[in-house]
């Protein structure tokens, strides 16, 4: 009987050099930890489990990624005096990979600095951190206090997981559809379709996707609960780590034989865009259905849509317009290294002149740190979640969907089929 | 703070929907100190449940409970929820409420058999929760050795103090 992705990857990493099976619980090897701005909250665990002076050692000074990231330029004198923590610490601990001062969000900076490779166990203490499938490595977010045992030993408890097969079908559109694509699959099986499990991604528009797409998907595995959400390695990944770097690595794939929970086929030809209404991920209608309600706020960003074809698209779709009156239409980079390339390619000009907002890159329009929308107001958002209060008001009416549907309602006021205001697509 | 598998746990019972979100649970966005966090836990599902919660209440939860980021759970240990007994968990939040110890028990059917404001008898040695009420009974799983053993001591940051100290006492 053959391994699926998720099987192949944790058996060799199994402490116990044996391979595994789904169910199996094991302790695994870990090749990269990220840690992000809540590193403190790890050293305080630490403290509290008798670690006086916080942790004696990292397992290994070059395999733990520290990103400050989230919210830079500090928000407060309180995240700047723990800035200063973080600082202290990672030079005590010898941490090689340190980022301190520069915005972005860590599942961009992630692999933009050539950090994860394929067939590599990475964690970090984010839930996103399952971004990284999308260069085919098995990667996941881990609590605060596995993180801390991570950092301690390398090593974690995995169950290794179920794996399901989503097999997508149909072909790329001149617009990224990342977004619809998970948010349909979301308002079909439900916000934990994939609860526990390993997501491999497949089928005939795979090779036709991004690397910023894949990573959008990848990243919204958590969103339908999975533990995993893996692509293959193809010559799109190859070429997106050739420059990124010089480590070797062993790619994985699934054996023909392997055994899937479940199959899921989508057609993307035959998709609606999608729009999740208030406040769960997988409240999902066709945009057809919610056309018509009126926005007082437009957001693209964070690490599911912050990346360079989210923004292109919103920058493309605006030439020539004007973002409707009354509407903020938000922009976040999801890093300086998107920021810049954006920057060249003319499109932040775009944006600043059809009347969108450019905010730094970071975490803030996806939390309520950057943007709070007030009692009552309505925002469409190509961000993470629409989770009730989450960009500030319980009152608040929270939708989400793909970077151009985001960009067709900031430009009608409203909630609208994108090929109703963008003749051209 | 330790968790003993071996105590009968019963406590009036607060029940919740399908997709209970970590940024109800622990909305630090919002609220930067635990003091806060403990007047606001939970409001976006049940606006009374910080100002009505009493120490040893008990959580029924649908599926996907805890889903989300994260963020761990302690606010609810903190105003004083005795367990958490849920149709299914969100793998990060079941990891957290396993590693900073408090009693969590993914348990299939426990909606049909509580309501709202009703006893439940929690007993892991016996595999069972009941309705003390009503007298319906569903079954608790058995936690893999793996889990048990981070309960048995204190929780995953305790473990790794012990191993650190066994490692390098050699």
């Amino acid at each position: 009987m053959g391994q699926t992705i998720a099987e192949k990857i944790l058996s060799r990493h199994n402490l116990a050099q044996q391979p595994v099976r789904a169910g199996e619980f094991i302790g695994a090897r870990i090749d990269g930890a990220m840690c992000h701005y809540q590193f403190m909250d790890i050293h305080r665990l630490a403290v509290d489990a008798g670690f006086k002076e916080g942790f004696p050692r990292v397992w290994d000074t070059e395999r733990v990624f520290l990103l400050v990231d989230h919210h830079q330029p500090a928000l407060s004198q309180a995240y700047a005096d723990e800035n200063i923590l973080i600082r202290k610490e990672a030079q005590r601990l010898g941490i090689k990979y340190f980022h301190d001062a520069e915005p972005g969000i860590a599942h961009q900076m992630m692999p933009d600095y050539g950090y994860v490779r394929p067939g590599e166990l990475v964690v970090g203490n984010d839930s996103h951190t399952i971004a990284y499938g999308a260069l085919n490595a098995g990667s996941t977010g881990m609590t605060r206090a596995d993180t801390l045992y991570v950092l301690l030993f390398g090593e974690v408890w995995f169950q290794v997981p179920q794996s399901v097969k989503i097999v997508l079908e149909g072909r790329q559109p001149n617009y990224p559809i990342a977004k619809d694509i998970i948010l349909h699959l979301a308002g079909l099986y439900g916000d934990d379709f994939a609860q526990n499990m390993a997501i491999e991604f497949t089928g005939p528009l795979v090779p036709q996707l991004s690397i910023d797409s894949r990573m959008c998907l990848a990243t919204h595995g958590v969103e339908v609960a999975a533990k995993f959400a893996v692509f293959p390695c193809d010559g799109e990944t190859c070429e997106y780590l050739r420059m990124r770097t010089a480590k070797p690595y062993e790619p994985v794939a699934a054996d023909a034989d392997a055994v899937y929970e479940k199959e899921i086929v989508l057609d993307v030809d035959e998709m609606p865009f999608a729009v999740a209404k208030p406040h769960n991920f997988g409240n999902v209608r066709p945009v057809d259905e919610v056309a018509g309600i009126k926005i007082d706020q437009a957001q693209i960003g964070s690490c599911s849509n912050g990346r360079f074809e989210d923004i292109e698209i919103a920058a493309r779709m605006l030439k020539g317009r004007k973002v409707a009156k009354g509407v903020r239409f938000v922009v976040s980079p999801s890093s300086q290294q998107v920021y810049l390339e954006c920057m060249k390619a003319g499109l932040i000009q775009q944006l600043v002149e059809s009347g969108a907002h450019v905010v730094t890159p970071g975490c803030g329009i996806c939390q309520p740190k950057v943007g709070y929308v007030s009692a009552g107001e309505v925002c469409i958002t190509a961000t993470t979640r629409n989770f009730r209060g989450r960009k500030g008001s319980l009152d608040a009416q929270l939708y989400l969907g793909g970077p151009l549907t985001v960009t067709a309602a900031a430009v009608a006021g409203k909630i609208v089929n994108p090929k109703e205001v963008f003749d051209e697509i | 703070m330790k968790f003993d598998l071996n105590r009968v746990i019963r406590g009036r019972v607060w029940k919740f929907g399908d997709s209970v979100d970590t940024d109800s649970i622990n909305p630090f966005y919002k609220y930067s100190t635990m003091e806060e966090l403990k007047k606001h836990t939970l409001e976006s599902f049940r606006p009374e449940f910080p100002k009505e919660v009493k120490p040893g209440d008990i959580i029924v939860g649908g599926r996907n409970f805890g889903c989300g980021s994260h963020r761990p759970a302690t606010v609810l240990r903190e105003v004083g929820v005795a367990a958490i007994v849920v149709e299914s968990a969100s793998r990060l939040f079941l990891r957290n409420t396993i590693a900073l110890p408090m009693p969590i028990f993914v348990t299939p059917g426990i909606n049909a058999i509580v309501r709202d404001g009703e006893t439940l008898e929690i007993d892991y040695q016996a595999n069972r929760a009941r309705n003390v009420a009503t007298g319906a009974v569903v079954a608790i799983p058995k936690f893999p050795p793996t889990i048990e053993r981070i309960y048995e001591c204190g929780g995953l940051p305790q473990l790794a103090r012990q191993r650190y100290l066994a490692e390098t006492a050699r």
